[in-house]
């Protein structure tokens, strides 16, 4: 029965979310209290028409649509120890009543789902929000191409941070570059950046595609199995992936919204043996390519 | 005899200690006060530092005694022989008293004690009394308890050389907040200001996240999530707590506790050693005390000794004819205590099962109390929890009041320059709290185990058709079937419910529950037209009652029937 219940009394914490970071005294409390009642009204019925400006769960904690829960978990461990009324006194009441809401949906599988479903936009605008996955910032108006860099191709030449340095960086950890700042440099050097690749693996790319790829391209740590740990991986073909990534968003979005169960499409196997094929090759390829240049380092030495 | 705590200090130490006062916060201090036990702890700059007593104890006994014109606790007062807190004149086991009803089960098991509980079983506060020159004078738990924190106060005072204040003290897990309002109650008499109510075994997972955040600083780790369970038996109560512990932040996961403890294994035993002795006990007289209170001291001392030996030998002589002569094993101890140690068992099984962690993913089992020195318990929980042993970094008699005082130092606002400080403990509320509602069941609103602060809203609907009131009865409890099962807080009525037919308005509840423990109810019946007026809603600081509560209920439920009842909403597809 109280479960029944839950539609209407889940979420109506950020809608108050303005107010953190106040002092309150225990009458202001009170106050906030009767108006937050008619909020609350609007709220569970608006659920769906959510504007943009109001913080949803995910940037309340400060952290990604698709983090792992050890992610949220130190996320909200870090902003109790800022904001739990032990340590913020009273003030921190109604801040860390959000972040336990928060919390508490994001962490259960089934109730984060619903969640992700009620904020719709979130993971449907995904592609159209230009600043808010990728790693690069934009310098200027924004355009409709972009600079990407297969970090899977790279050979971490750092040619192109040297052309170009404002645009590109140089990833030490990974031992690849990346594309730092958009339209950094002027169009001349970046040009000569693009054409210095040895392995032409800096792409112009459609600028609504780049948060996904640039969110791709980022290593997502693997499950372990034995003494050899997890390690990391990316799509092999950022490309392909960022294409089925986006078609599998789009189907998402419209089977959350029919409140369908459709499964997702399944593949037919020549399908199936074909992206096999395909992936095999790429990774030939590149097996191929890494052991000629380490040949000629080598050989160079 | 304690130091009067209105002892003027000359002027110079005043103006000192004013100045002291103005540049630093006053750091609370940690009181862990035991059915049997009590401690003092404090924050001293650099680590937790437990009080000494004038004659150098750490542990004090929880008694008062009232023999003299002034009553005097365990704190300051030396006994003669063990003997003397057994003639009558001395009320223990304050805690196990405290806030219950005489129709309690445990206060009904304490009328075996050597002073006079005396029970209407109608539901109000139990009468005690305490021997003194042959008559039997009337005090009550809270009275009792007061005196004695009255004495811990001078001490901590004398101690530390400022007036003390501020405390945290250590609750048991199963108290409800009719028990923490008494408890409360009985500081503010003792002129002591309770900032925090720590369920015991989470001050054990404070002190436990403050070890492994500086064992993760030794390794020059990061500090990976540790995951402990805390189980804490003492004389009175038994607590389990499944903490998740990282970065000094221990996230309490789940809670459980009952009120089983060394008290009950002591009493079981005395039945089993005196088969006839219920009827010693119920009667009051001096022989018969003097009786109850030997028995008490000879089995207390078997059991002690049986933690360390495999069997015990018991001589005593109850002078009204009746002899103790026998051979005391530890399989007999466990066989008469059974259903004890069972209910331990079942107790971890749950906190287990409440916090969803398997007994595989537990990093360390951490056994604290008087009780878990008896090789039983500890078979017990190495047993349930599959383990070969115990958490070792903790005193298990210790462990709580270095916890509150932890806690005591953080929420003063002190910080540690080398980060010793740098945690937070995020509780989780022991007890389900709700309304009745849907003729006469606990609705919860606030479940067990919800992580504090906590707020949750409900909406509710009329009964009758044009029923423009309503009755809000919150309880606090486990009991899901009927609300009776539960402690009563408190009632109020909404009134001004616009008139409709039945099902049509929503009256919303709505519990907060703020990182202090207090709990607010705030109820609104909903108006959608703009032409009506609308009416306040109501806060309402719970609990409300005080004593008789377990007639209120009846008392409103003969007043008013089922007029003004509500059921939950259901949910709109």
């Amino acid at each position: 029965m109280s479960m029944s219940l839950l539609s209407i009394c889940q979420f109506p914490e950020p809608k108050s979310s303005h107010v953190h970071g106040q002092c309150f005294t225990p009458s202001k409390l009170i106050l906030r209290w009767g108006q937050r009642c008619s909020m609350i009204r609007c709220c569970k019925r608006e659920v769906g028409k959510r504007t943009k400006t109001e913080k949803n769960y995910y940037e309340l904690l400060g952290v990604y649509v698709d983090s792992e829960s050890q992610q949220i978990k130190e996320a909200y461990r870090k902003l109790q120890k800022k904001y739990h009324p032990d340590v913020a006194g009273q003030k921190g009441h109604e801040y860390t009543l959000m972040l336990n809401e928060a919390y508490k949906v994001l962490m259960r599988e089934d109730l984060r789902r619903k969640y992700d479903v009620s904020i719709g936009q979130v993971r449907r605008n995904f592609s159209k929000n230009r600043s808010g996955l990728g790693y690069s910032s934009w310098n200027g108006p924004l355009r409709s191409q972009a600079l990407f860099v297969d970090e899977n191709a790279c050979i971490g030449c750092r040619d192109c941070v040297h052309h170009a340095s404002n645009t590109f960086t140089m990833d030490e950890a990974l031992g690849c570059a990346r594309v730092k700042v958009q339209y950094g440099d002027d169009e001349q050097k970046i040009e000569v950046s693009i054409d210095s690749c040895p392995v032409n693996c800096i792409y112009w790319v459609e600028s609504e595609e780049l948060p996904v790829l640039e969110f791709l391209i980022k290593p997502q740590p693997n499950e372990g199995y034995g003494v050899f740990g997890g390690g990391w991986e990316r799509p092999k073909n950022v490309f392909v992936a960022a294409k089925s990534f986006n078609k599998q968003q789009e189907q998402q979005a419209t089977n959350e919204n029919q409140h369908t169960n459709a499964s997702h499409e399944e593949e037919t196997p020549a399908q199936a043996e074909a992206r096999a094929n395909a992936s095999k090759k790429i990774e030939m390829e590149r097996f191929s390519r890494l052991w000629n240049w380490a040949r000629e380092a080598i050989r160079m030495n | 005899m304690a130091e009067p705590a209105y002892t003027v200090a000359s002027d110079s130490e005043n103006t000192e200690e004013e100045k002291s006062s103005s540049t630093f916060p006053e750091i609370a201090i940690g009181i862990d006060i035991g059915t049997s036990q009590c401690s003092v702890a404090v924050w001293n700059g650099s680590q937790v530092e437990l009080l000494k007593n004038t004659r150098n104890q750490k542990m004090m006994r929880s008694y008062v005694t009232f023999k003299d014109e002034v009553p005097s606790g365990g704190v300051s007062n030396q006994l003669s022989h063990e003997h003397e807190l057994l003639s009558g004149a001395a009320i223990f086991n304050m805690k196990r008293l405290i806030g219950r009803v005489d129709t309690d089960p445990v206060v009904h098991a304490s009328r075996s004690l050597p002073f006079l509980v005396q029970t209407m079983d109608i539901g109000v506060r139990p009468f005690i009394a305490a021997l003194v020159n042959n008559v039997w004078r009337s005090t009550t738990p809270e009275e009792a308890l007061a005196i004695f924190l009255v004495e811990l106060r001078a001490m901590a005072g004398i101690q530390l050389k400022r007036p003390v204040r501020n405390v945290v003290l250590t609750i048991p897990v199963s108290f409800g907040r009719f028990q923490l309002t008494r408890i409360e109650r009985a500081c503010a008499m003792a002129g002591l200001h309770v900032l925090r109510l720590m369920p015991e075994p989470t001050a054990v997972a404070l002190l436990y996240a403050q070890q492994q955040q500086q064992t993760a600083h030794d390794n020059m780790g990061s500090g990976s999530e540790k995951i402990g369970l805390i189980f804490n038996m003492g004389a009175g109560y038994c607590d389990v707590a499944v903490t998740a512990t990282a970065g000094g932040v221990s996230q309490i996961r789940a809670l459980a506790g009952t009120t089983i403890g060394g008290e009950d294994l002591l009493q079981n035993m005395m039945h089993h050693l005196l088969p006839n002795a219920e009827t010693l006990f119920s009667t009051h007289g001096i022989s018969e005390i003097k009786a109850i209170g030997l028995l008490r001291v000879a089995t207390q001392d078997a059991i002690h000794k049986l933690s360390f030996q495999a069997s015990v030998q018991i001589d005593v002589d109850l002078g009204n004819g009746s002899k103790i002569n026998k051979v005391l094993d530890r399989q007999e101890f466990e066989e008469v205590n059974k259903k004890v140690f069972e209910k331990c068992e079942s107790l971890i099984i749950q906190c287990l099962h409440d916090a969803k962690i398997e007994v595989e993913d537990v990093n360390d089992v951490i056994a604290v109390g008087g009780c878990s020195y008896i090789p039983k318990v500890k078979d017990l929980v190495l047993n349930v929890c599959k383990r070969q042993e115990l958490y070792k970094g903790m005193n298990p008699l210790e462990a709580a009041v270095s916890g509150a005082a932890l806690e005591g130092a953080v929420a003063s606002g002190i910080s540690d320059p080398f980060g010793n400080l740098d945690l937070l403990t995020i509780q989780v509320t022991p007890l389900a709290i709700g309304i009745r509602a849907d003729g006469g069941k606990f609705v919860p609103i606030i479940a067990r185990n919800t992580t504090m602060p906590a707020r949750k809203e409900m909406t509710f609907t009329t009964v009758h058709d044009n029923q423009t009131e309503a009755l809000i009865i919150v309880y606090e409890g486990e009991g899901q079937q009927n609300a009776e099962e539960n402690h009563l807080l408190g009632y109020f009525k909404i009134v001004g419910i616009p008139s409709a037919p039945k099902g049509v308005p929503e009256i919303s509840v709505c519990l907060d529950i703020d990182a202090s423990n207090v709990l607010r109810v705030y109820a609104s019946a909903k108006h959608r037209g703009p032409h009506q007026k609308a009416m306040p809603s109501m806060e309402v600081r719970m609990p409300t009652v005080d004593d008789g509560h377990g007639w209120c209920a009846e008392a409103l439920h003969r007043a008013y029937g089922s007029t003004s009842d509500l059921v939950t909403v259901q949910k709109k597809i």
